[in-house]
């Protein structure tokens, strides 16, 4: 497997776990994690494809380390497998924050 | 203009996002320390993942299209930048859909997230937020 294609499918299992299984914020439970992550892919698609459009890359992949499949603007199919693994990871960081403030701080404003 | 072209989708990704906290009420900006730590947290594996990724030559940038500020001769700054307008992006997003879910559905799913998440707050200390006391 591709270099690439091999990371993002580990990025994805280790994000997995840690929300399950590990750290338990159970996000992937949540109906607003879905809908975000939906938001988020369908913008994907244009600034991802921004980024990677042939005629005029930013980013330049080399076709040897991913899988070969590009697609709407030339985006590695990896890179939607990425943004699924930065954006459970970010939300999976904010929620510890804001569930460990609520349990420290006791609600003063009612 | 070509060297900002990779700064201009970042800058727009920004503008067209700012509205969730402005207008729909997500606390994002407004959380500076939460927002850094969850930046600093979720983000260095993707740094480190970058910069393998680079160094193993799966990708590279175009110097066409990047200002040619490169980080330590081989990241170009507004990768860096990547990996902070993005999530900010996602985080905006969340809230905003948990907080128009609660809104709309007070007593739906969304609602009982964002309470969780204290995305809204519980309706009293809201409604005090909203009417200033005295």
């Amino acid at each position: 497997m591709a270099e690439y294609t091999l990371l993002t499918v580990l990025a994805i299992i280790v994000v997995v776990l840690l929300d399950l299984v590990v750290v338990r914020t159970r996000l992937l439970t949540t109906l607003g994690f879905w809908l975000a992550l939906a938001i988020v892919w369908a913008f994907q698609i244009p600034v991802d494809g921004w980024l990677t459009r042939l005629d005029a890359a930013i980013v330049c992949y080399d076709d040897r380390h991913f899988s070969g499949v590009r697609i709407f603007f030339d985006s590695p199919i990896e890179d939607f497998g990425f943004g699924f693994a930065m954006v459970l990871a970010t939300l999976m960081v904010w929620t510890v924050s804001a569930r460990r403030e609520r349990s420290s701080v006791p609600d003063v404003g009612g | 203009m070509e060297p900002f072209h990779y700064l201009l989708v970042l800058g727009a990704c920004l503008a067209i996002t700012a509205p969730l906290e402005w207008g729909i009420g997500a606390r994002v900006y407004r959380r500076p320390r939460r927002l850094a730590l969850t930046l600093v947290v979720a983000m260095t594996p993707f740094v480190v993942w970058d910069l393998v990724a680079i160094a193993r030559g799966h990708w590279d940038f175009a110097p066409r299209y990047t200002l040619g500020i490169d980080l330590g001769g081989v990241l170009p700054l507004e990768e860096l930048l990547f990996f902070v307008v993005i999530p900010i992006c996602a985080l905006l997003t969340h809230q905003a859909v948990l907080r128009l879910g609660a809104r709309v559905w007070p007593q739906g799913r969304l609602a009982r997230e964002a309470r969780d998440l204290g995305a809204v707050g519980t309706p009293t200390s809201e409604a005090q937020q909203r009417v200033p006391r005295g």
